[in-house]
């Protein structure tokens, strides 16, 4: 039936996977005794903590399925799949890593020149390098074919880049960013042409990162602004043009992991709490429900995991992994409110208070990034065929 | 074409020669489609031969389970293959001829005297009702899962010949028979069930509705695709607009994760697992999901989805009905909640990683 595009094979299930799941937990354990983290809702955009990210490197948890030669570890996307979500459902700090190691790494892997490969991918390994995402734009939002950053090559062959770049994610503590830009100007008929992606040192001069702060007061997100900024020419990744074709594969990295479902694991890891303290039959089966959905969602995720070790690049199943997840993130709030007498505060004495506030000032966010979940439910009806 | 394929293949040729129909008192289900399986030997896929079964994998009996309930065959099949057939196998009990239908039910106010020792397979006199029986009327025998005797922990597992036994009139919100059968000083053979063993069976019950449940929750998202494809509103296909879009694609992430966690719980259960979270959980996130996929596939259908006359309510009028049976949302999703609470709080992410 024409749902098929949508479906995956089962993944196999994974000795290796589960042997390096219990040496996550006990590092997690570990770290939590000696109170180097605290847990917290929404850790993969909000934790930053690069110390954190450098141990996590120095286990070979970071470019887990990359080749050894560029500082991999050769590991299978199951192994890799295991190692996030532990992290996830701990609430530890990652945010420093996560864009780099996600996605900013296999696109090197794929697009990246040898000297860009040996240079950087080294780095992110070992949780020394972090990377931004450079697509949105502050009048583009969702319909990335309507960006405006230009990079014109100047006379030495370099890129002259001009625009600005919006919801970069932690850019005040990263070091790249992997930009989409025009290096033709747009033609209303062929709307995806012209677009390139250039690998770009934060540091360069012209670079401007100014501060957007979210509901709760954090700073993760960021305006990037470029003006006149000198990019070497060597620093264009893939191929000029070929950019709406290599940010498409790349989502299938960035909206298929367990992160899309497990930003509010921690708030339901304190609700079990409260469960287990109560002897309320709602509350109870309000946990059986979350945990039935969450399952769900593991086995859908754990599938597209398999289909990128088999090397895929699942981009419909991807997207509607995300739009089923993140509703979940969501959900997880009012599900809970439902069922405790607990009022959010994020300084309130109370653990759940605590994480239902965080996660309630962070909700808006859960179904906005990594593509909104209108735009992943018109690609799941191309997938169906209706497009 | 794998062996599951063609196991499917020819349950789909035969449905073909019986359409679906409005279940009456009068017609409770389809016996000449239960006939055409039968001879088939299709009642009795899964269950190994030397016990009188056509043998072949739980895969097998899974296929044939779901590709009935994509048809709406109006048959006893996920209660004998999945549920009566293989829980008298582990018990050691007799398997009725799987040309007669068995159906499958908790019988949680009967109780239950042994005539002998019961230790093992043994003699059981059985009194009290027995809800809910689906099929009740149908089946010529009824697998029932009743509390130990008193002073004694677990359950017993009993075979009841039903072919004498009056059924009450009630029905299910898709006319399938769920009436009660009367049980007078009935006896029977039955097995003394430890607690765990009990659980499994009644696991297994959860798990063959969820596996119904994904397979019509499959098909109708199909057809109402497939529906929204062909019906021109405003000069073009209605799955041409956006909202239509939204809503179908709601449907298959709905319908993706119902499926991904049942295909996991199967497995679960064929690597002889502990299946009771799994089917649990398989059986709540399925009823979940039928809030959804039936309220926005009449939607999509439109006024002609609401009447008898369109195929539609075949399956969301068992949507509706399955939800709810072989132990409800509300007792599943305790278990689910209990069971990953049961190694302490802390432990539930553990737990969570464990169950399939």
């Amino acid at each position: 039936m024409s749902s098929n595009s949508l479906t995956l094979a089962p993944a196999p299930r994974s000795e290796a996977a589960e042997q390096v799941r219990a040496e996550v937990r006990e590092f997690l354990a570990a770290e939590l005794a000696a109170g180097t983290f605290d847990t917290h809702v929404d850790t993969w955009l909000s934790g930053v903590d690069p110390a954190f990210s450098r141990k996590l490197g120095d286990r070979g948890w970071l470019g887990m399925t990359w080749p050894k030669q560029y500082g991999g570890h050769e590991r299978s996307a199951m192994e890799r799949y295991a190692v996030t979500e532990e992290l996830l459902a701990a609430g530890a700090p990652v945010a420093a890593h996560w864009i780099a190691d996600r996605q900013s790494g296999p696109n090197l892997l794929t697009y990246g020149t040898e000297k860009q490969r040996q240079e950087i991918l080294p780095r992110i390994a070992a949780g020394e390098c972090f990377f931004v995402i450079g697509m949105s734009e502050p009048d583009s939002g969702s319909d990335l074919a309507s960006i405006r950053t230009r990079a014109v090559r100047n006379g030495d062959g370099d890129w002259v880049v001009n625009g600005a770049k919006v919801w970069t994610s932690n850019a005040h503590h990263s070091h790249y960013g992997i930009v989409l830009v025009r290096t033709t100007p747009a033609d209303p008929a062929h709307r995806h042409a012209g677009m390139s992606q250039l690998l770009i040192d934060l540091s360069l001069p012209g670079i401007t990162i100014n501060p957007i702060r979210i509901l709760d007061g954090g700073h993760h997100f960021n305006e990037v602004v470029f003006e006149d900024v000198v990019v070497p020419g060597d620093m264009l990744l893939g191929e000029e043009g070929n950019g709406w074709h290599q940010v498409t594969a790349e989502l299938a990295f960035e909206r298929s992991g367990p992160e899309r479902f497990l930003s509010t694991y921690p708030l339901v890891a304190e609700f079990a709490r409260r469960v287990a303290d109560s002897d309320d039959p709602a509350a109870l089966a309000t946990l059986g429900r979350l945990s039935a959905r969450i399952l769900a969602l593991r086995q859908m995720s754990m599938r597209i995991a398999a289909a990128l070790d088999r090397g895929e690049l699942p981009n419909i199943p991807a997207a509607l992994v995300k739009d089923v997840g993140t509703t979940f993130e969501g959900d997880v709030i009012e599900e809970i409110r439902r069922v405790v007498d607990v009022t959010p505060s994020l300084d309130s004495p109370d653990p759940l208070g605590r994480a239902l506030a965080e996660a309630q000032l962070h909700a808006p966010g859960y179904t906005l990034r990594g593509g909104t979940n209108e735009i992943l439910r018109g690609i799941v009806a191309r997938g169906l065929g209706l497009r | 074409m794998s062996d599951q394929d063609l196991v499917v293949e020819t349950v789909r040729d035969i449905l073909t020669g019986f359409e679906p129909f409005a279940l009456t008192a009068e017609r409770r289900w389809d016996a000449g489609l239960w006939g055409a399986l039968a001879s088939a030997g299709l009642t009795g896929v899964g269950l190994p031969e030397e016990a009188g079964g056509s043998g072949g994998e739980l895969a097998d009996a899974v296929a044939i389970v779901a590709t009935l309930a994509r048809g709406a065959g109006a048959v006893p099949v996920a209660e004998q293959l999945l549920v009566a057939g293989p829980a008298l196998l582990a018990a050691d009990l007799d398997l009725p001829s799987p040309e007669e239908p068995t159906t499958f039910a908790f019988a949680d106010a009967v109780t239950v005297h042994p005539v002998d020792n019961g230790d093992g397979p043994g003699r059981f006199t059985l009194n009290g009702t027995v809800p809910d029986v689906a099929w009740a009327g149908v089946a010529s025998h009824v697998v029932v899962l009743a509390p130990a005797p008193a002073g004694i922990s677990g359950a017993v597992l009993a075979l009841i010949d039903a072919s004498s036994l009056p059924a009450t009139d009630a029905f299910n919100l898709a006319g399938e028979p769920r009436g009660s059968l009367v049980l007078d000083q009935v006896g029977t053979s039955g097995t003394l069930l430890t607690e765990a063993q009990a659980s499994e069976v009644r696991a297994r019950y959860a798990l063959a509705r969820a596996v119904q449940l994904a397979a019509a929750l499959e098909q109708v998202l199909a057809w109402t695709v497939q529906y929204a494809g062909e019906r021109h509103q405003f000069g073009r296909p209605l799955g041409k607009f956006q909202a239509i879009q939204m809503e179908l694609a709601e449907m298959a992430g709905e319908v993706t994760a119902v499926s991904a966690l049942t295909d996991a719980a199967v497995q679960a259960l064929d690597r002889g697992g502990n299946v009771v979270l799994a089917a649990a959980a398989a059986k709540v996130r399925a009823g979940a999901a039928v809030e959804v996929v039936a309220r926005l596939a009449h939607q999509v259908h439109g006024a002609i989805g609401f009447t008898q006359e369109h195929k539609l309510h075949h399956l969301t009028r068992r949507l509706w009905s399955w939800r709810d049976e072989a132990g409800s949302d509300l007792a599943w999703s305790r278990v689910l909640g209990a069971g990953v609470l049961a190694g302490g709080p802390d432990a539930v992410w553990p737990a969570l990683t464990r169950v399939v």
